[in-house]
């Protein structure tokens, strides 16, 4: 598809939808008119430390200056640094600077890492401290402690098409490695200017931010809050554990918007002492990421009663394409919740004959990144093809039926089955493997594996292998040693009979 | 009731492929329990000794091995 016809159609789209605005160029435009209008609002706070806004605009301007005084004209960061005040303010250097961001979860093993920083090709890696060991290309390297320059950048942010790459988030890829997707100023801007204007962010929202940066919930978390001078305070790290500390931090601190996944939201309910915690400061609570059991969310509607929930849909290609308000009387139902209306003026459609939700929006992806060139995804009339089942009911609201291919939902993570192979696969024990998803009525989908290993060679080692190279919610929870695959006549791997062979053992 | 809890955690929730090197004192959340792998544990647990297990008390520390667990399940059973 050529550029131009897809300006037109998006200008066409901007008519019908007031959310498209994609007349306001860069992402941080929104943010750097709060920075003028109310630089004393508080924009970031993290444990003991705090960044108004005025603070966190001169912070992020000098490390654009710091970025722009280099040699390479910078155009792509990885940013190495774990979620927080450092990160999320060298998230915005970048994009002051005109670049585009790639997040990395540093807690990935290293030749996943690895592997993601060659395919992006980027100019530059701002970390923290010395460069670690496993970095392969260490002259990318950035301190961000070094990289502060005394001298501020004139025009910040700087002026960039709204086409332009603001960031590339990687997920997880059917073909075995990771997969970059690559989304404009214009997608998130379109993603983050509706969730602003729907969930109704102000100046006095404290918004909790818990999604680490690579995952696309995050965009709501730093975009749609600072756009509209609302305070982004992280949760602190390992809360997760501890769901009656996590309600504990929630209520101190005045969360009234928190965006997180299902699982976690259902910990909450299960063991987070909501019957003795009160939230009054808490209005809204969205989710999104995985399917939420309709009687953990019953319950947790029961101990919030005063919280309007919504469910969120839509792959990272998309960002969040349709959304449901909860409506607490159809929970009493049972019945499965919807994925509900369409969002952020996306136009969807549902394919006669396989029931493939297919998304028009203006928040779609500009396309794959794959070894620093563009890759484009979307069918010559703009649609992304999302690879999940849905129907559309009698109330005019879409359903979700599950996918079409293997990917699986871990914690809110797309793992593709694919990727977890490849690894095994990578280890010389491993004549063949195959992994399926393994479905539990509390917590979603775990990934299992089966392997047919060399004579005398032990699992253990392969189990090894696999924790050095895959990030931890991709680990399989459960293993089988097989004489050989089930194999259909035609050649193809016997999905059901391994299933079969996996929930027997 | 360390059997027990062993058969659960490695069978559902963490793989160890030599389950007999894990010791009892050996790290869990290192071994790749998570809050999801809490959450169905805890409800596990709860079933299989009759015990309610209180919020506050869902810690790291009372889940990281399989003696911090049996040591947090015995003070319910005889409280």
């Amino acid at each position: 598809m050529s550029a131009s016809v897809n300006q037109v159609e998006l200008a066409v789209n901007n008519r019908a939808n007031p959310y498209n605005e994609t007349h306001i160029q860069s992402l941080l435009s929104a943010f750097n008119r709060q920075c003028q209008t109310a630089p004393d609002n508080l924009a970031f706070i993290e444990g003991g430390r705090q960044f108004s806004y005025c603070q966190l605009r001169q912070r992020a301007s000098q490390l654009s200056a710091g970025l722009l005084t280099r040699q390479k004209p910078c155009r792509r960061v990885v940013i190495a640094v774990d979620r927080g005040i450092d990160a999320a303010a060298a998230i915005l250097a970048v994009l002051g600077a005109g670049a585009c961001y790639i997040p990395l979860d540093i807690k990935n093993p290293a030749p996943r890492l690895n592997y993601i920083i060659n395919d992006a090709h980027p100019q530059y890696i701002i970390g923290k401290g010395h460069c670690p060991d496993w970095l392969e290309t260490p002259e990318l390297w950035l301190d961000i402690e070094q990289l502060d320059c005394s001298q501020l950048s004139t025009c910040w942010p700087a002026e960039v098409s709204s086409e332009a790459l603001a960031a590339i988030l990687y997920t997880s890829g059917s073909t075995g490695v990771p997969k970059g997707v690559a989304l404009s100023h214009r997608a998130m801007r379109n993603f983050s200017g509706w969730a602003s204007n729907t969930f109704r962010i102000s100046r006095n929202d404290r918004i909790a931010s818990l999604a680490p940066f690579h995952f696309d919930l995050s965009v709501f978390d730093l975009f749609s809050s600072l756009s509209c001078g609302a305070s982004v305070l992280f949760v602190p790290a390992g809360l997760t554990l501890s769901p009656s500390r996590l309600t504990a931090w929630l209520s101190e601190q005045r969360i009234s918007v928190f965006y997180t996944v299902p699982s976690l939201l259902g910990f909450i309910a299960l063991k987070g002492s909501l019957s003795s915690i009160s939230l009054p400061d808490l209005k809204t609570v969205l989710f999104a990421g995985e399917v939420f059991p309709t009687q953990q969310l019953k319950k947790l509607c029961g101990l919030l009663p005063d919280v309007n929930f919504y469910n969120l849909y839509g792959p990272t290609e998309t960002n969040v394409c349709c959304y449901w308000p909860v409506d607490r009387e159809r929970l009493k139902s049972g019945q499965p919740i919807p994925i509900g209306y369409p969002a952020c003026g996306a136009v969807l459609q549902i394919d006669d004959e396989t029931n493939e939700l297919a998304v028009k929006s203006a928040s779609n992806l500009s396309g794959y990144w794959k070894q620093g060139q563009l890759i484009n995804a979307l069918t010559p009339d703009g649609y992304y093809h999302t690879g999940d089942k849905v129907s559309l009911n009698e109330q005019g609201e879409y359903c979700y039926h599950g996918r079409l291919d293997r990917m699986l939902k871990c914690s809110g993570y797309r793992v593709e089955p694919a990727e977890i192979e490849s690894a095994l696969l990578q280890c010389p024990e491993v004549i063949n493997c195959a992994v399926i998803g393994i479905i539990d009525s509390a917590c979603g989908q775990r990934p299992a594996a089966a392997v047919v290993l060399k004579n005398g060679a032990k699992l253990d080692t392969v189990v090894k292998s696999a924790k050095q190279k895959l990030p931890a919610y991709m680990q399989p929870c459960k293993y089988i040693e097989l004489e050989s695959l089930p194999y259909f006549s035609n050649g193809k791997t016997d999905y059901l009979k391994l299933r079969q062979q996996l929930e027997k053992n | 009731m360390k059997k027990k809890l062993r058969d659960f955690i490695f069978h559902e929730l963490v793989f160890v492929a030599e389950p007999d090197q894990f010791s009892d004192d050996d790290d869990l959340l290192e071994a790749g329990l998570d809050s999801m792998g809490i959450m169905r544990l805890i409800m596990f647990i709860e079933n299989e000794y009759g015990v309610t297990l209180p919020d506050t008390e869902i810690e790291p520390d009372n889940v990281q091995s399989f003696n911090a667990l049996a040591h947090w399940i015995l003070r319910h059973q005889n409280g």
